[in-house]
């Protein structure tokens, strides 16, 4: 009985450095890098009554040879708005895109406002536009991109255990413009611009634990609540 | 009588020499992917296609240079044979298929040109020094647009037509990247690339069909007129276009006629890396 009930003492004191260990990982995961983001807005004609059943496509620009506006990143922004006010139809990019093929492919996608016109002039497309309500589209440019890395970290597997040494650092930075088009005016609106940058450090000692800067994350919070501002009725 | 302990020893070295020798060989992507309709008023021609053997058979192949290379196989004749037929299905009143002798004396009265595209080039780059999964692919395509006077069987099965009745000849570029680098292994990465570039060499030849000047010509003397707007990057690709495309008449040519697999376009693709 006493071996059996010294085994147990040992156990328990195992169980709790484990979840003391655990514990302390968690924390560390929940640390975050920080970011500095940076919001300008120009916008005018904001719609007093909210858009009613009309819907809005938020769509990526991707004619630049050099980059392209992420795909996760026109959804993120999306899913920003419909959450923030549930009213406001928001088309999925990929959806639109497809029931309008070939028009907003990068080689053909209207650039300015003033294309508009050329592309209703086609009845398909024009019928398309009636059906699906449009009132707002909104062209998202930018991108975002890794400015820096430094650090080292050795990793290595043995008969005893796995693990990893060292620090690893790097940076991101976030530069997106929205441009938002009256549809039925065929004008342009208004422009919010965001620039986020942060710095994401990994050190290890065992385990590596990642402390990122959610950059591009913090990027479609302040596009997505500028424009949710604007779009919204219940701002 | 194999115990069990000795099979499932065997069985483990089989599955590990397989997945050895799997290591070895070469990556093989067939291209698949969804293609939507163009949205766009039809064209009234009745149109016959001709898809030639190279073209519906279209592949790649690229052998590894180094030791840290592999080598890559992409069969991209599936994917284009579902992709133009949606694009030209979607663009034209009427499609016909014209892939035999039989097919081609059948539509014989009905068809009013009869188009023949070929692959002329396929390149693309690995991204061999970055662990990020973006693929790039560019094509080169040629279309030839004949009469139906141009097309003749010789009772083989094998279709030849007359370069000298070409109504159009013209050339259109194509390019591809994969949209995304997160999550994806290097096959799914090629597969999105060919698709984006096969969605651009639709939209390239869905705006600029009506613009061929050996096209607009014919169209006009047929009074099949449809205006379409004109893509953003138009003045690049317009430029291309036509100082690629030629009349028959200005065919440097000089064969009497050519088989459809045997044009003077180079049908098999390229590779470089």
């Amino acid at each position: 009985m006493t071996i059996a009930g010294s085994h147990g003492v040992v156990w328990l004191a195992g169980q709790a450095r484990w979840g003391l260990t655990v514990a302390a990982l968690m924390l560390l995961g929940l640390l975050q890098g920080c970011v500095t983001a940076t919001v300008d807005e120009m916008t005018f004609l904001e719609p007093t009554e909210g858009i009613g059943d009309s819907s809005v496509v938020i769509l990526g620009r991707r004619h630049a040879p050099d980059y392209e506006t992420e795909f996760d990143f026109i959804e993120c922004i999306g899913d920003h708005i419909r959450r923030g006010d549930n009213s406001i139809t928001v088309l999925h990019e990929l959806e639109f895109i497809n029931m309008m093929y070939p028009w907003f492919e990068p080689r053909t996608a209207p650039l300015g406002p003033q294309d508009i016109d050329r592309l209703m002039a086609q009845e398909p497309v024009a019928n398309q536009f009636s059906n699906i309500k449009l009132e707002y589209m909104i062209w998202i440019d930018g991108s975002t991109i890794e400015t820096n890395s430094s650090g080292s970290m050795t990793c290595g597997v043995g008969p005893g255990g796995a693990g990893c040494f060292g620090f690893g650092t790097w940076g991101n930075a976030s530069e997106y413009e929205a441009t938002i088009w009256d549809f039925t005016d065929q004008t342009e609106v208004g422009r919010i611009s965001t620039n986020t940058s942060g710095q994401s450090y990994m050190p290890a000692v065992v385990v590596p634990i990642p402390i990122i800067a959610p950059v591009q994350g913090t990027a479609c919070d302040s596009l997505g609540d500028q424009l949710l501002q604007y779009l919204s009725a219940t701002r | 009588m194999i115990s069990g302990p000795n099979r499932l020893i065997r069985i483990g070295f089989a599955l590990l020499l397989g997945l050895v020798l799997a290591a070895c060989g070469a990556k093989q992507v067939v291209v698949q992917g969804n293609f939507p309709p163009p949205l766009m008023e039809k064209t009234p021609l009745t149109l016959g296609v001709v898809y030639t053997e190279s073209f519906k058979t279209h592949e790649i192949y690229d052998e590894a240079a180094g030791r840290e290379e592999t080598d890559w196989l992409v069969k991209t004749g599936s994917a284009q044979v579902e992709f133009w037929d949606t694009l030209f299905t979607g663009m034209f009143t009427e499609v016909v298929h014209i892939d035999s002798h039989d097919a081609l004396h059948a539509v014989e009265d009905e068809v009013d040109a009869v188009i023949i595209p070929y692959v002329e080039d396929l390149q693309y780059t690995i991204p061999l020094h970055t662990n990020v999964k973006v693929y790039e692919i560019w094509m080169k395509y040629r279309f030839r647009l004949v009469t139906m006077d141009a097309i003749h069987d010789h009772g083989n099965g094998e279709l030849t037509y007359n370069p000298n009745q070409s109504l159009a000849d013209w050339t259109l570029s194509a390019y591809g990247k994969t949209p995304t680098a997160f999550l994806q292994s290097d096959e799914e990465a090629v597969n999105l690339a060919a698709v984006v570039a096969l969605r651009d060499a639709g939209a390239n030849f869905a705006t600029s069909f009506h613009r061929v000047p050996a096209v607009a010509e014919w169209l006009d003397t047929r009074n099949t007129i449809t205006e379409l707007p004109a893509p953003v990057t138009a003045s690049v690709e317009e430029s291309s276009t036509s100082e690629e495309s030629s009349t028959s008449e200005e065919s440097s040519t000089s064969e009497e006629s050519s088989t459809v697999d045997e044009s003077t376009a180079d049908d098999e693709g390229t590779t470089s890396t």
